[in-house]
């Protein structure tokens, strides 16, 4: 972890989607717990899976702790068969309350977002074929 | 020493960095934590078969330095913590390690600093009027040709021509503006943290 916030150097489009990706990460966490519980390890695999989530390791396990630590998620470990115990988290009432709540928000957030943006995919800057800016 | 073996002592050896770094936490929440990232690390590096040293050095390095990870988890805990408790020591000790890892919490523990300090001053000068009528409370002291305005608490003797502002009304004002400033800075404290804490959910990296 760097001594200087991320807010402090925001040159880098780079830092723009770091902080994205963590303020999303909350919402995706408990929007793959939805149908079920799952344990820390499966939460990264999902995650990884499912959208371009692809986040610090180290950064999901203290945000599942304060999630649980606010009520929005429970955990219990249970013995697996593959012979060490796995701390598995479920979403608590108040938590999905709080998932739809956020997901909602989320929509019309992106909706609203995506028509501001709509002139910018026509601008003469598209796009190249890796996802890369040509210039 | 089998591969097995050497990976095995690489485990013990960052889950005992992490429980140091978590000394500051209750017992068993470090241990939950601990065990947590054991499991995680056990299943991940023998995810091919049999785990192997470069295996685990591999998860470790994704996990991140065992002080980092520690203190992401002290932010988080302390922020609760003070957000649900109010004590002063809390939102001082949260905003401490806020302020160690940006700019902005530096500014508002200074902040919050002065405030207690002068709220704190405000009160003892109030309580001390009493025990030292003649020396305690809010003097004007002359300093050359200006003035400065002090608090005093009453012990020693007042420089001469200096006046005393309020008299008898430091109690009633110095109880209340001082615990008034007292709140104020905590409520300030909890604000900022709360406000911390939408800026940047999980600290920051």
């Amino acid at each position: 972890m760097s001594v200087t916030t991320a807010k402090a150097v925001p040159e880098t489009s780079d830092k723009w989607e770091v902080q994205v990706r963590k303020g999303c990460l909350e919402l995706a966490i408990l929007a793959v717990l939805w149908s079920g519980r799952l344990y820390g390890l499966e939460i990264l695999r999902r995650l990884e899976e499912g959208s371009a989530l692809i986040v610090p390791e180290g950064t999901v396990y203290p945000l599942l702790n304060r999630l649980k630590a606010e009520g929005l998620l429970a955990s219990e470990w249970v013995e697996a068969d593959a012979g060490h115990p796995r701390k598995y988290y479920k979403l608590t009432a108040v938590g999905r309350r709080r998932a739809v709540q956020m997901a909602e928000f989320w929509s019309t957030f992106s909706a609203n977002l995506d028509s501001l943006l709509a002139p910018l995919r026509l601008a003469p800057l598209r796009p190249g074929p890796h996802g890369k800016e040509e210039r | 020493m089998t591969e097995v073996n050497v990976a095995q002592r690489k485990i013990e050896k960052y889950l005992q960095e992490l429980r140091a770094a978590l000394r500051a936490l209750p017992a068993e929440q470090a241990s939950d934590i601990v065990e947590e990232l054991r499991s995680h690390i056990v299943e991940k590096a023998a995810a091919n078969g049999e785990m192997t040293p470069v295996a685990v050095d591999s998860v470790i390095t994704d996990l991140g330095r065992p002080e980092d990870l520690a203190s992401l988890y002290l932010t988080d805990d302390l922020q609760v913590r003070a957000l649900a408790s109010r004590s002063p020591l809390l939102v001082l000790r949260s905003l401490f390690r806020w302020a160690s890892l940006s700019f902005a919490g530096c500014f508002v523990l200074m902040s919050s600093l002065l405030g207690y300090f002068v709220a704190a001053a405000l009160v003892y000068s109030a309580l001390l009027k009493p025990i030292h009528p003649r020396t305690a409370g809010l003097w004007m002291i002359p300093d050359g040709a200006d003035y400065e305005i002090s608090l005093r608490l009453g012990f020693g003797a007042v420089p001469a021509g200096s006046r005393d502002l309020l008299g008898w009304w430091i109690v009633p004002i110095g109880l209340t503006v001082g615990i008034g400033l007292f709140l104020l800075t905590s409520q300030c404290g909890l604000w900022c943290i709360r406000w911390l804490r939408r800026a940047s959910p999980i600290a920051t990296h």
